[in-house]
């Protein structure tokens, strides 16, 4: 397969533009992560992460959520609080692809900030198919590049989810959970899934009604009797209330990206995003096995069990 | 390689997918029901637009350019002031060494207006009256050569 070679070419052409990154070319950086998303560079780059070390352990958050929950805007609250502890930060912005065209709408950077001088942030918008857990394609060996690029700071603001989309914790070493007042009752809290995993949930526009008696119903609910404690967060954007406390909160958070446990679910992620690109590269099979299906006389379970088998053999 | 590969889609090159383009308000116009308009039909054609919002300082759209990695920049305006505002993003561009993505304009631009924009480094120009249609068979048209300077080089 194609994919899976490198011509010296290629790779010379990626190394130079790692090492610019890697000295602060944002340019270069710019380049290198739209390259990532390209399963043909891929090789080089792994490779490249796996051979060099980063200056230093970025901080990666998730701040996820479902839509309109606020996500956008808190980081662009964000942004200058961690600037102004002389930290450097970088975001990775989730927006949705649309499953019948292919084309995105990328509009979280309306929230942020644009500093036209400050080279301390970089925001980044990203295009995110449908089906991926609310994560961009290629999503951690862009975290990656960034780590090299030496950002104190990564935030990766997820698509606007649901309870189930989960796969993000593993990529990343906090998951801050927003959620919009008046957003469910205590049972929609007892539910399993993205709240169990959140590191902090946090109660948005904690400034409009509802807000407190949300917050205190996750407390309740979260924080029952023998179960570890989780704490709940209440802040307001349009007050500027609580961000500060949030931040600095994340910063206190362990590094827990980098454990052991963690490299599995990575390779799962990893070895999924694989076959993902390898079935949509070969969806003309699809029609090769329904012939086959009716000639043979497969039921449903039988024709699909044959594709995966076709999709894994044919070149 | 056999016909069946040749044959086999590949990713990118069958469409429009992975063509970014920011669209982006400049200076002080608060018009923005057209390149809403114009950013939801290039979305439904497959581009990645991104959209920074409105009242950008030409400085500010080229640091979004930059960041984003786009080839092209799409600037609408409705303010009369595009004669001094357009020259100003596209020496910035060359500047940064941005001079390889390509800016069009749109919004309310008289015809007389057009040369000029034209001449300083602009690729193309949709006035009043432009239509959708035009607008994405451009950028489609685009696309495709794009691609296919970069299958030959």
């Amino acid at each position: 397969m194609s994919a899976r070679d490198v011509t010296p070419d290629e790779s010379s052409e990626l190394q130079g533009l790692w090492q610019a990154a890697k000295q602060g070319d944002r340019r270069a950086l710019a380049r290198l992560l739209t390259l990532a998303g390209q399963s043909e560079h891929k090789p080089t780059l792994y490779r490249l992460l796996a051979h060099s070390s980063p200056p230093r352990s970025s901080l990666v958050s998730a701040i996820t959520g479902s839509p309109g929950a606020g996500k956008s805007s808190l980081i662009g609250k964000m942004l200058p609080l961690i600037r102004q502890q002389g930290h450097t930060v970088a975001v990775l912005a989730c927006d949705p692809r649309s499953p019948l065209t292919g084309g995105a709408l990328l509009g979280d950077r309306i929230r942020m900030p644009v500093t036209v001088e400050d080279q301390g942030i970089y925001i980044r918008s990203l295009a995110t198919p449908p089906g991926r857990q609310g994560i961009a394609e290629s999503l951690d060996i862009r975290v990656g590049i960034l780590e090299h690029s030496g950002f104190d700071w990564i935030l990766v603001e997820t698509v606007g989810v649901g309870q189930g989309d989960v796969a993000v914790r593993d990529l990343v070493d906090c998951v801050v959970l927003l959620i919009p007042p008046e957003s469910g009752d205590e049972i929609q809290w007892e539910k399993a899934g993205l709240l169990e995993l959140a590191d902090l949930v946090v109660v948005s526009k904690g400034d409009m009604p509802g807000a407190t008696r949300t917050a205190a119903q996750l407390q309740q609910t979260l924080n029952l009797p023998g179960f570890p404690p989780k704490q709940i967060l209440v802040v307001s954007v349009a007050r500027n209330l609580g961000i500060a406390e949030l931040v600095k909160q994340l910063h206190e958070q362990p590094r827990r990206r980098h454990a052991p446990e963690r490299r599995g679910q990575r390779l799962l992620l990893l070895a999924q995003e694989i076959l993902a690109e390898r079935f949509a590269e070969r969806k003309d099979l699809v029609q090769g096995v329904l012939a086959e299906a009716r000639r043979q006389g497969w039921d449903d379970w039988q024709a699909a069990n044959e594709l995966v088998h076709w999709l894994m053999t044919h070149e | 390689m056999s016909s069946d590969a040749m044959n086999a889609p590949r990713r990118g090159n069958m469409n429009t997918k992975n063509q970014r383009i920011v669209l982006a308000k400049v200076g002080l116009d608060g018009h923005d029901r057209g390149i809403k308009v114009v950013a939801r039909a290039l979305r439904d054609a497959g581009f990645e637009v991104i959209y920074p919002g409105l009242w950008l300082s030409p400085e500010a759209v080229v640091r979004v350019v930059a960041e984003e990695d786009a080839p092209w920049l799409g600037i609408s305006l409705l303010s009369g002031t595009h004669l001094v505002l357009v020259p100003k993003v596209l020496e910035l561009l060359r500047q940064q060494g941005l001079s390889h993505v390509r800016v069009v304009v749109g919004g309310t631009i008289p015809e007389e207006d057009v040369a000029p924009l034209l001449a300083c480094g602009v690729a193309k120009v949709f006035g009043p009256g432009s239509s959708l249609a035009d607008i994405v068979s451009y950028f489609k048209s685009e696309a495709y050569h794009e691609r296919t300077r970069c299958n030959s080089g």
